[in-house]
């Protein structure tokens, strides 16, 4: 310990946990609710409370109403959602179970809307039959998780950006980073570390803009597996002038000549947004008959100007009606000029990829990680070939996150009691990752990480890299990526902030090698993923998951073949 | 970029401001315990800010053509 210290500030406790959103304060109250005894100690790079995307998205949660039942909602999911490549045996437990996470969220002071008699207060989705419901939840919930987590004794260390994950043998003894404001190093030893820091997001659309990857790179590095980082491309339809969301965009698209573009592309079953309105976009743009606008008038999910999840109409939620009014009310501001009632659309790319491959327990494959929540949504598989939500099911990524936590904080809390003696890191490690993760604050001159992350998003934005694909052209965006990574030895920061971004065009990078690697391999279209090359499910000999690992300094690619024949929902 | 303007004669030092940014666009400034705007290249105009400052001293106008992209 005493050589740590020479590194940098030393803090070690039972149980660290990598993010202070939604889903890291649900990890941290329930490691205190099952074991007061278990020291808990929450890092986060903003600051805990008001951390990560949940408190700015639609504070909506995708439960099973008293009509609906686990067994419609596992076939439901399994034939229009996952589309066979979920782990059916999660997915049951996750049907059968989720529920409890409104009263989870309820009992921990969150406002879940209810109705005078008690009852979950909630919505069906207008124009769709599915077999799930939204109940809201109002955008102050952090906060309320945060005091609550606060009165249990859990600890918080906030500005602080952690960078790497620290290994004792083949397993997680904590992990290392710096402040941001001071550049203080920082390094936690923990005997479990649960990771709850959020998918990728590629910094694009605003909401999601905290989620940028480094706890994927971080547990990438440290030699986990990642699994459905082929995923990781959602995209929204936004406004072309504001670039704010329009929800229920995709269902009432026409193009130039006045043609129904959704009727077009949308077709079969869809439980919710789908990736074919980006690249029905794209198409009508390519042959010539663009822009692609919106009939508002026909827009369910908006009545007037009013955007049903988002304002008062539904759910009395003064926080997320004083978040939702101020951001539209500037939006609108811009959008002056644009054909009111048919507004221009342009796909906004999100990602949401979330590959922490992760198993019933959402422990990782190193022994002594865990990974909760957005960061590993697709890494769990039991949600198939989809991206991290809103992705085919809006409302399920709240769910997740509490659900998810809930389980992988109960499995480290046993995991913790077994673990006998304080974590043990040596020095030449420590020293050598310090090394690293400042090595940019130390150059002279070099290049900057935005200049980076535009190289990232240029080849991750375009419909025609990330969304409709085909071989030549992710070769071609694989290209970019790997250009982009090799300039990341000479970044230079300017201060600890601008280091915090040298690790985020980092992330970046590495998650996006992750999805192109991953896509060329899947050689069929399903669920969110979708070739232009290959446009058929192929069950014959894509009932697989890929899964990528770091070996060596490259990143290694096997596949997992799914128990179909042990599941019971079969194509 | 999204500009940000505070009014410190209004602003009583409570903050609110410096938590709610969940990018770290604003830092606090120990010495005159005030908000500082140091990363406006980063905001993405959430206006957490400016919807959570009691006094109702910052501003958050954004510049939409900052954060242009092509999609094709």
């Amino acid at each position: 310990m005493a050589e740590l210290d020479s590194l940098g500030k030393v803090i070690s406790t039972d149980v660290l946990i990598w993010g202070g959103g939604i889903a890291g304060l649900t990890a941290a109250i329930t490691v205190k609710e099952k074991s007061p005894d278990i020291d808990v100690l929450v890092v986060e790079k903003a600051t805990v409370g008001w951390a990560g995307k949940a408190d700015r998205g639609g504070g909506i949660l995708a439960f099973l109403t008293p009509n609906d039942s686990p067994e419609d909602f596992i076939r439901f999911h399994v034939h229009h959602v996952g589309c066979f490549l979920e782990d059916q045996e999660l997915l049951s437990e996750y049907a059968h179970t989720c529920n409890s996470v409104l009263d989870r969220l309820d009992a921990w002071g969150a406002k879940v809307a209810k109705e005078k008699n008690g009852s979950w207060k909630y919505v069906k989705i207008p124009g769709l039959d599915v077999p799930w419901g939204l109940a809201g939840v109002d955008l102050d919930m952090c906060r309320c998780l945060h005091r609550h987590a606060k009165r249990l004794g859990c600890k918080f260390v906030n500005k602080t950006a952690l960078v790497d994950l620290l290994k004792e043998g083949d397993g997680v003894a904590g992990a290392i980073g710096f402040s941001v404001e001071d550049g203080e190093c920082c390094l936690v030893l923990a005997k479990a570390t649960i990771l709850a820091s959020g998918s990728q997001n590629y910094r694009v659309l605003p909401m999601w803009s905290p989620g940028r990857g480094d706890g994927i790179a971080a547990a990438y590095r440290a030699g986990a597996d990642m699994r459905n980082a082929e995923f990781g491309s959602f995209v929204n339809m936004v406004h072309a002038v504001s670039r704010e969301v329009i929800f229920g965009a995709e269902d009432h698209m026409y193009n130039a000549g006045g043609e129904d573009v959704t009727g077009r592309y949308r077709t079969g079953i869809q439980s919710d947004i789908y990736p074919m309105a980006a690249v029905g976009w794209y198409r009508e743009h390519l042959e010539g008959r663009g822009p692609v606008r919106v009939n508002s008038d026909e827009n369910l999910l908006q009545i007037g100007s009013e955007v049903l999840f988002a304002t008062d109409l539904i759910w009395e939620r003064p926080a997320a009606n004083a978040f939702w009014s101020r951001l539209w009310e500037k939006a609108k501001s811009a959008e002056v000029g644009d054909i009111a009632n048919m507004p221009e659309v342009v796909p906004g790319f999100i990602g949401e990829q979330s590959p922490v491959k992760v198993n019933h327990d959402m422990a990782t494959t190193l022994d002594g990680l865990y990974a909760v929540g957005d960061v590993s949504y697709s890494g769990s598989a039991w949600t198939g070939a989809v991206p991290s939500p809103p992705g085919r099911i809006r409302g399920t990524g709240l769910m997740n996150a509490v659900w998810s936590a809930g389980k992988g904080a109960q499995a480290a809390a046993e995991y913790v009691k077994k673990v006998e003696g304080a974590s043990v890191v040596d020095y030449t490690q420590a020293a050598a990752l310090k090394e690293k993760i400042f090595a940019p604050a130390h150059r002279d001159a070099g290049v900057e990480a935005l200049e980076l992350v535009r190289g990232v998003q240029k080849a991750i934005i375009p419909v025609r890299y990330s969304n409709w694909k085909s071989e030549s052209r992710m070769r071609e965006a694989l290209g970019m990526i790997l250009n982009v990574k090799d300039k990341l030895e000479g970044l230079k920061a300017k201060d600890p902030h601008d280091l915090a971004r040298c690790n985020e065009a980092e992330s970046m990078a590495l998650c996006a090698e992750m999805f192109y690697r991953a896509s060329l391999e899947r050689k069929e279209s399903r669920g969110w993923f979708v070739r232009e090359d290959y446009p058929s499910t192929d069950n014959a000999n894509w009932l697989k998951w890929i899964v990528l690992q770091y070996e060596d300094g490259d990143m290694a690619l096997t596949t997992e073949d799914i128990p179909i024949e042990r599941y019971p929902i079969r194509p | 970029m999204n500009s940000i303007s505070i009014d410190l004669d209004k602003c009583d030092g409570c903050k609110s401001c410096v938590k709610a940014c969940f990018i770290n666009v604003l830092r606090w400034d120990k010495t005159g315990k005030k908000p500082v705007v140091v990363y406006a290249e980063d905001c993405v105009h959430c206006n957490m800010c400016e919807v959570n400052c009691p006094k109702e001293c910052i501003k958050v106008t954004p510049d939409f053509a900052y954060m242009q992209w092509s999609a094709l």
